[in-house]
Formats: structure tokens, C-alpha cells, sequence
């Protein structure tokens, strides 16, 4: 069943242009999105979260359409990115406080596993954290309301490859309690390590919306890594 | 408290708009321009905003699930709030310059603005335009507000030039009242700075709420 739905979704910058995006996420799947720099990966999360207004087409999440119900879909959903960090001189402790009380689904049992598991000091402040950590605090906030999805913004952008793989990890357990996770990157050998289904952009437009698998089978020649695909296909598109 | 006014509060405010309500005391200062402490009090919300744009604060905010308004709400909430905590400690002090001070030669004797009713309607006045002008300035972006604070500026301080020395025009002298004298005047004239408080507030509420509507972010 696809839990998230989009559907000819456009924008257009005066230098960019996210030409009719539709692909949809399948509930319980991790679902790599990849592309390079400025293949319209962010613009896209972005519509998502109804952070930029589209020009055109539909964002649907369970089957409700984004537009007109932003505050019930965000109760379910989570979000994270790497590259953002909130309120970087506040105490963890704080932050979370706060964000609690937005959230009628916000689990306190939850929230203690997860700071254990994650080993998070709630008297440190997203200052204090390694990019890793800061990743790991944004997901405590999605995982700690129960998100039922999560979209996640290059979590793995800036982290060793130790993290990187403790992240990957993380997913896949995640996915065993049902958590649907949708994450941009850049790098391949991320999807190689835990994405059942694949989205690729490139150049704001989708050229693949598939299972890993298929994606091989559909888009690689015999032999060839995901990453030399990937290589191959950038290069052709150019 | 409502949650986004509690996540203002503790997240997004520096503790500044806290600290500068305290200029609302200037109104006990004699021979000084007393309306200035209006100006220092927004001085310390617009810290508020500034650390909140270093903190990623509006999309932290514009994620969590609340509606785009709402965000706007928590904003104007914030800034009313601090305005109306300076606006208490002014009209405190203002109560106690008309009676306990009503006859003291050190205020008697000053050619500025006396603490009255008609400098708190005026304080009103300045705190809607801080509203209008620079909170309703900055949600045309939810990012720049170095514009909107500047124009601010120019509009606070020929205000308080103007109040501080209006009753020196013929004819209205009434305006520096002293003690309960000219009460019902006084009391119009800061009914009036209420009234356009609320106005401005309101109106610039609903313009910031569309503007913030269409920005991307």
C-alpha cells in the first residue's frame, strides 16, 4: 500500500525548475532518493512538507491530500535533515519540552528508550553535538510521536563511516516496527545498504521510480556497481 | 499558555526581551526623554527575532503540526506579551508620578514630556508601530528584517521628538498635565493610543499572516 503519494508535482526558480515529480513511498519500505547536487532532491522534500508552494499537482500522505490537512498529516509524519540544526544553544532537555506539547500521539516511553538507545545527553545542547548526533536528536523528536513516516534531508551527509553505518542499521530496525523512511542522499552505497525501493532524480525530473532490483535489472548493464550506474546515467543526461 | 506561545517563550526569545522591560522605569527618570524606554523594550523583541532566525526558528516552527498562522500567532503573541509587561511597569510608574510625585520640582520643572496618561497613550502608539512596522515587516520574508527595523527606528524617534515636545505649541499645553489636571482629556488621548494599538496589531496580524502564507521556505 503507498502511504505517500505524489502526483505531477512542479515548481519552478528562475534557474530551476522540479518538472512534474511523481513517485509514491510504499508503507513499511525504506525508499532511497538519490540524485546529485542540486538534482532538485530538497525541493522536492520541501513540497512534502509544504515548506514552498507548488506550482502544480497533488502531495497525498494515507491517502489525505496535503493541501488542507498540513496539521493532521504533520501529527503522523517526522522529519530530519542534516544539514539543519534547531536552536543549537538550547538544552536538549528544553527542546524537547517544548516539543511535546505540540504532539496529542507524543510517546514518554518512547522518548526514554530512544535517548538511551541513542545515547543522548539532554543536558548537552545541539551545539555540543557531533553531525551524527545532531541527526539522532532530530529523530528522537519524529520517532519519540510515534511517525508513522519519516522524511529525512541527507541524514547521512557529514557523518563517518561508522555513524554512517549505525544510521543505515537504525533504519532497517525501524522498518521492522513499521516505520516507513524516506531519505535524499548522494552517496550509493547508502541505498546499497538498506533501500528496498529506489527514486532518482536528476535534473528536476524523475528518471527512475522503482525496487532496488528492479533498478538494476531495468538501468545497469551486467557487471556494473549501482554507483557506476548512476555515474553512467548523469553522464548520459548531459 | 498555548503551546507555540510557550515554545516562544523558552526557545525563541532572548532572554534581552526580558531584561529590557526593566527600561520601562525610565518613566521615573527626570529631564530625560521617558518615551525612549518604549523604544528600548522593542529593542530587546527585536533581539527576540534575531536569535530566532539563528536558531532556523520559523522552520522549526513551520514543521511542527500547526498551521502557517499559527506561526504568525506565537510572533505577535510573544511581542504583545513584552509589550504589555513595559506597558505595565510605565502606567505603574506613571499612576505614582501623578500622585506621590504630582508636585516634586524635579519633574515640575523639565521641558520635556511629563508622565501622564497622554505619554502612556503615545507609548501605546509607539509599540502598534513596532508591529505594523517591523514585526509585519519582517513576515513579508520571515528572514530580512534589517529594513523594517530601520524604518522603525525613523518612525520611533520622530514620534517620541514630537510627543516630548507638542506641548510646547500654543494651545496645547494641556498635554502636559500634571497630577489628575485635564483628566478627561488625558484619558481620551490614552484611550486613543489604545484603540490604534489594537489596530495596527490586528491589521498587520492579518497582513503578515497572508504575506507568510505565500512565502516559500
Amino acid at each position: 500500500m503507498n502511504i505517500v503519494e505524489l502526483g505531477s508535482v512542479c515548481k519552478t526558480y528562475p534557474e530551476f525548475r522540479l518538472n512534474n515529480v511523481s513517485f509514491s513511498l510504499e508503507e513499511g519500505k525504506i525508499t532511497g532518493f538519490i540524485g546529485r547536487n542540486g538534482a532538485g532532491k530538497t525541493t522536492t522534500i520541501k513540497a512534502m512538507l509544504n515548506l514552498i508552494h507548488t506550482d502544480g499537482g497533488e502531495i497525498s500522505y494515507f491517502g489525505i491530500p496535503l493541501k488542507g490537512h498540513e496539521t493532521e498529516i504533520k501529527q503522523r509524519i517526522g522529519y530530519s535533515t542534516g544539514t539543519l540544526s534547531w536552536y543549537p544553544r538550547k538544552k536538549i532537555r528544553e527542546i524537547s519540552d517544548v516539543s511535546r506539547s505540540f504532539y496529542n500521539r507524543w510517546d514518554e516511553d518512547a522518548y526514554r528508550r530512544y535517548i538511551t538507545l541513542f545515547g543522548i545527553d539532554e543536558n548537552k545542547k545541539p551545539i555540543e553535538l557531533s553531525e551524527g548526533m545532531k541527526v539522532k536528536f532530530n529523530l528522537l523528536l519524529a520517532l519519540s510521536h510515534r511517525a508513522e513516516v519519516l522524511i529525512l534531508d541527507e541524514p547521512t551527509s557529514g557523518l563517518d563511516p561508522f555513524s554512517r553505518d549505525e544510521l543505515l542499521e537504525l533504519f532497517r530496525t525501524l522498518k521492522e516496527h513499521g516505520v516507513t523512511v524516506f531519505f535524499s542522499t548522494h552517496i550509493t552505497s547508502d541505498l546499497e545498504r538498506c533501500a528496498d525501493n529506489i527514486v532518482y532524480i536528476s535534473r528536476g525530473e524523475i528518471k527512475a521510480d522503482c525496487s532496488a532490483e528492479n533498478f538494476l535489472q531495468n538501468y545497469g548493464y551486467t557487471g556494473e556497481s549501482l554507483e557506476e550506474v548512476f555515474l553512467r546515467l548523469e553522464r548520459e543526461a548531459k | 499558555m498555548n503551546p507555540l506561545l510557550r515554545k516562544e517563550m523558552r526557545l525563541s526569545a532572548s532572554i534581552l526581551s526580558y531584561l529590557f522591560i526593566v527600561f520601562g522605569f525610565m518613566t521615573l527618570l527626570p529631564g530625560y526623554p521617558i518615551l525612549c524606554g518604549v523604544f528600548f523594550i522593542t529593542l530587546g523583541i527585536f533581539q527576540s527575532f534575531q536569535s530566532a532566525r539563528e536558531a532556523n526558528d520559523i522552520v522549526f516552527s513551520a514543521l511542527l503540526p500547526v498551521a502557517k498562522h499559527d506561526v504568525v500567532k506565537g510572533k505577535y503573541q510573544f511581542s504583545v506579551l513584552i509589550e504589555l509587561c513595559g506597558m505595565m511597569v510605565m502606567a505603574i510608574l506613571t499612576l505614582v508620578r501623578m500622585t506621590v510625585f504630582s508636585g516634586a520640582g524635579i519633574y515640575r520643572q523639565n521641558a520635556l514630556m511629563n508622565a501622564n496618561p497622554f505619554f502612556l497613550g503615545m507609548a501605546l502608539l509607539i509599540f502598534g508601530m513596532f508591529n505594523m512596522i517591523f514585526v509585519g515587516g519582517f513576515f513579508r520574508t520571515a528572514y530580512k528584517f534589517s529594513r523594517p527595523f530601520v524604518t522603525y527606528i525613523i518612525v520611533c524617534f520622530l514620534l517620541i521628538c514630537i510627543a516630548e515636545s507638542l506641548h510646547h505649541i500654543p494651545g496645547l499645553e494641556a498635554l502636559n498635565a500634571f497630577g489628575f489636571d485635564h483628566i478627561g482629556l488625558q484619558l481620551s488621548l490614552m484611550l486613543a493610543g489604545a484603540l490604534l494599538y489594537v489596530l495596527m496589531t490586528v491589521l498587520s496580524y492579518n497582513k503578515a499572516c497572508d504575506d507568510f502564507e505565500k512565502i516559500d521556505l
